[in-house]
């Protein structure tokens, strides 16, 4: 399944849901990624590792391992 | 019971995420009325003031640290929540007044509607409305008035305006409602459904209230013209777009190769700007101080009290506001970084280094503090929500060169230095910063590697962060924070400082104050010279300094050096000011105080032998043993409150202590075994 982690540099998409297994699971939701929400990937750092992410209005790094229980089309 | 609660000064709390502008209503409204303070019985800091609102006079206004849900994520956090629903020391608010900044609407919003849901008075002060209104949107308050079903006003915390509508609405609901008693915390264990759901809700309520400006204008023209009033649909999104210059600047500062080299470049400079920056005041405070104490012993009676006031008082205080200069500038700079939005971003960018000596990018904040004081960065170390990296952060804080070994290092370097070549001080001095940072990774990364005992607690890493926009820094508000940490800083390390100096002075000056020497055919400056020396000979810290005498031999110094060492555990810097006063060091001829001290230590050999002290290998050596050694009492006592156990930090004293002694020992020998004095 394709996940936040997945984005290419400025390629928005739409959350279609969180694993809510992943430990994160509930800050990754209180912070803004909820499912119908539009983001994009605005920047990411030498090591591909933490990802900006563009969502409701705010730039929001989290590492890779959280973008991946993000899903999105 | 109800009488009592009618009596008391109401009290409000303001709240709200990081971000939404809630410091800088505070300071708008407190004026410079506020005061830091803790939490009873934490180190978690906050401001409070007092605020006139009518009826009764006066309220409490308090500022808390900036949260993004009610649920907390790190014991920083815990003890935020904790004191929002029930203050340590005040109990339950009257009023929470909450900061929503408008362009922030439905992710600032979690907050209220958790405030409102726990059963709290809540006034809603929506923040950055201009921000809004460019993007083309406009926030109808008496929607979302009824939408919360709570009060909303619009304010600017930077202009001042709506703030007296808000200190007035908070007057009409203390005191027309009842303070609600039966507070219902929200559950930690809240399912991620709720969440969501909690947020559709709040999606909802972004659509109806936020008006585009242009759907408006249209709506309003096309009324006008034909008198029938089309059904205009609300926009289906909503400003979800990212302020467009900080995505520009990210673009250079977070660039995928750049943004590294940029922080490094960075860092660089702030490091060696600290030191040349530093570098005239400095001079013109070493000037004064040593013309001070020249003009207590040239003008006064000798005797013991003169002595006292210029070798005890005078150098003692003047060792300590020389790196007063290099605090101000990195507190200045940190403060700058933070205001425009950097130090996140720096987080960020060295996440995934640290993460693989198991630290966390929220390490490097607190790393950053760690160079002017361990003490407020093993607080700032609280952000960390990861135990284990967080206990690890703390661990090797202490070898991050904190300014208190400033003075120290500059004394050191200017004895290795031909006076020629002063320029090198800052390059050596890089270098020292350089070989603590690189020392401290290596410690980390050992530590996180072989010591699952040390740091048993293993709960998840995560690295969640909220990139701010960014903002031209306010400077008043730097100016302003840099002078209460400098402040706080004099106030803590000053009396540990002035108590040493004392005590010591009493020990080299006592019990013999007047020793019997054949002074026939000397020059007064001679003889005194030579009573100084006989004095400290036979006094009682010369019997002290013959018990730890053995430990000082193998690293090749003597006793005196033993007893600066000891004494810098008061803090550091105090080893300055006990070399000053063990070598006699006065400002007789007016000479700054460092020059003289570095004469003296030129001369200085060690007791009954002719074998100098102070050689290269011996310095280097003492650098060595600065940059690992653990000296610093307060760090001790505020390791074990972080810590929660002695354990920690008996751990970092012995072992950044021995790694000190055994450093020091192989550098002074090793140093000799290649012909280097």
């Amino acid at each position: 399944m394709k996940t936040a982690a997945n984005l290419t540099f400025g390629e928005m998409a739409i959350i279609t849901g969180i694993n809510s297994e992943h430990p994160s699971a509930r800050r990754i939701i209180e912070i803004g990624f909820t499912p119908g929400q539009q983001i994009e990937l605005i920047n990411k750092t030498a090591f591909n590792d933490p990802l900006a992410f563009s969502v409701r209005g705010a730039l929001i790094a989290i590492r890779k391992n959280e973008a991946e229980s993000i899903y999105v089309i | 019971m109800k009488k009592d609660v009618i009596q008391s000064t109401p009290f409000i709390t303001l709240v709200g995420p990081p971000n939404s502008g809630k410091t800088t209503l505070f300071n708008y409204i407190s004026g410079r009325n506020n005061k830091t303070v803790n939490y009873p019985g934490s180190t978690v800091e906050y401001s409070m003031c007092r605020i006139n609102i009518g009826k009764p006079n006066e309220a409490e206004l308090l500022d808390s640290p900036g949260i993004i849900s009610l649920m907390p994520n790190s014991p920083d956090e815990q003890v935020t929540v904790d004191a929002i629903y029930s203050h340590p020391g005040l109990g339950i608010p009257d009023l929470v007044v909450a900061t929503v900044d408008a362009s922030q609407l439905s992710r600032h919003l979690l907050l209220v509607k958790q405030l409102l849901l726990s059963g709290f008075n809540v006034l809603v002060a929506v923040t950055m409305n201009d921000i809004l209104e460019r993007k083309g949107y406009k926030l109808d308050t008496h929607s979302l008035e009824i939408e919360l079903g709570c009060r909303v006003c619009k304010v600017d915390g930077r202009t001042g305006s709506g703030t007296i509508d808000l200190i007035h609405q908070a007057e009409l609901i203390i005191n027309n409602t009842i303070k609600n008693y039966d507070l219902k915390r929200i559950e930690i264990n809240n399912d991620t459904d709720t969440l969501i759901d909690l947020y559709k809700d709040i999606e909802g309520i972004e659509k109806r209230v936020l008006i585009n400006s242009k759907e408006l204008e249209r709506k309003i023209k096309s009324a006008n013209k034909a008198f029938n009033v089309l059904n205009v649909e609300k926009p289906e999104k909503v400003v979800n777009r990212p302020d467009e210059i900080t995505i520009k600047i990210d673009r250079i500062l977070l660039h995928q190769y750049w943004g590294l080299l940029i922080f490094f470049a960075a860092m660089s400079l702030l490091f060696t700007s600290i030191f040349w920056l530093a570098m005239p005041a400095m001079d013109l405070i070493d000037q004064t101080f040593g013309s001070l104490a020249g003009f207590v012993s040239n003008n006064f009676s000798n005797g013991w009290l003169t002595d006292f006031i210029a070798d005890g008082l005078i150098s003692g205080i003047g060792s300590v506001i020389i790196f007063l200069p290099q605090i101000i500038i990195l507190f200045l700079i940190l403060g700058l970084l933070e205001d425009v939005g950097y130090l996140a971003r720096g987080a960020m960018l060295v996440d995934r280094p640290l993460s693989k000596i198991g630290l966390n990018g929220k390490s490097f904040v607190p790393m950053l503090s760690g160079f002017a004081c361990a003490i407020p960065a093993m607080m700032a170390a609280r952000t960390i929500p990861n135990k284990r990296e967080r206990l690890l952060t703390i661990f090797i804080l202490p070898l991050m060169s904190c300014s208190a070994r400033l003075p120290v290092y500059a004394l050191l370097i200017g004895f290795l230095l031909p006076p020629d070549k002063v320029f090198m001080g800052g390059i050596i001095m890089a270098g020292i910063y350089l070989f603590g940072i690189l020392s401290s990774t290596l410690i980390a990364g050992l530590v996180n590697k072989f010591s699952n005992k040390i740091l048993s607690a293993n709960d998840s890493s995560s690295f969640i962060l909220e990139l701010p926009t960014y903002k031209i820094p306010k400077l008043m508000v730097i100016l302003n924070n840099t002078f209460n940490s400098s402040l706080a800083y004099l106030k803590k390390a000053g009396p540990a400082i002035l108590v040493f100096s004392v005590l010591l002075w009493v020990l080299t000056y006592f019990p013999n104050v007047h020793p019997k020497v054949d002074t026939s055919g000397l020059s007064e400056q001679q003889s005194s010279e030579l009573i100084a020396t006989e004095r400290i000979a036979t006094s009682y810290a010369a019997d002290l300094g013959k018990i730890i005498q053995p430990v000082m031999t193998p690293i090749g110094m003597d006793w005196r050096v033993g007893v600066s060492l000891i004494s810098a555990f008061a803090a550091r810097e105090v080893f300055v000011s006990s070399l000053a006063l063990i070598f006699k060091v006065t400002g007789d001829n007016d000479d700054a105080l460092q020059a003289s001290l570095l004469n003296a230590m030129r001369k200085a050999k060690i007791g009954g032998t002719d074998q100098k002290i102070f050689t290269t290998a011996t310095v280097i050596g003492l650098i060595i043993f600065f940059v690992f050694a653990l000296q610093c009492i307060s760090t001790i006592i505020v390791s074990k409150q972080e810590t929660g156990g002695w354990r920690i930090p008996i751990m970092q004293v012995v072992t950044f202590t021995s790694l000190a002694y055994v450093l020091t020992f192989i550098t002074v020998n090793g140093l000799r075994l290649f012909g280097i004095a």
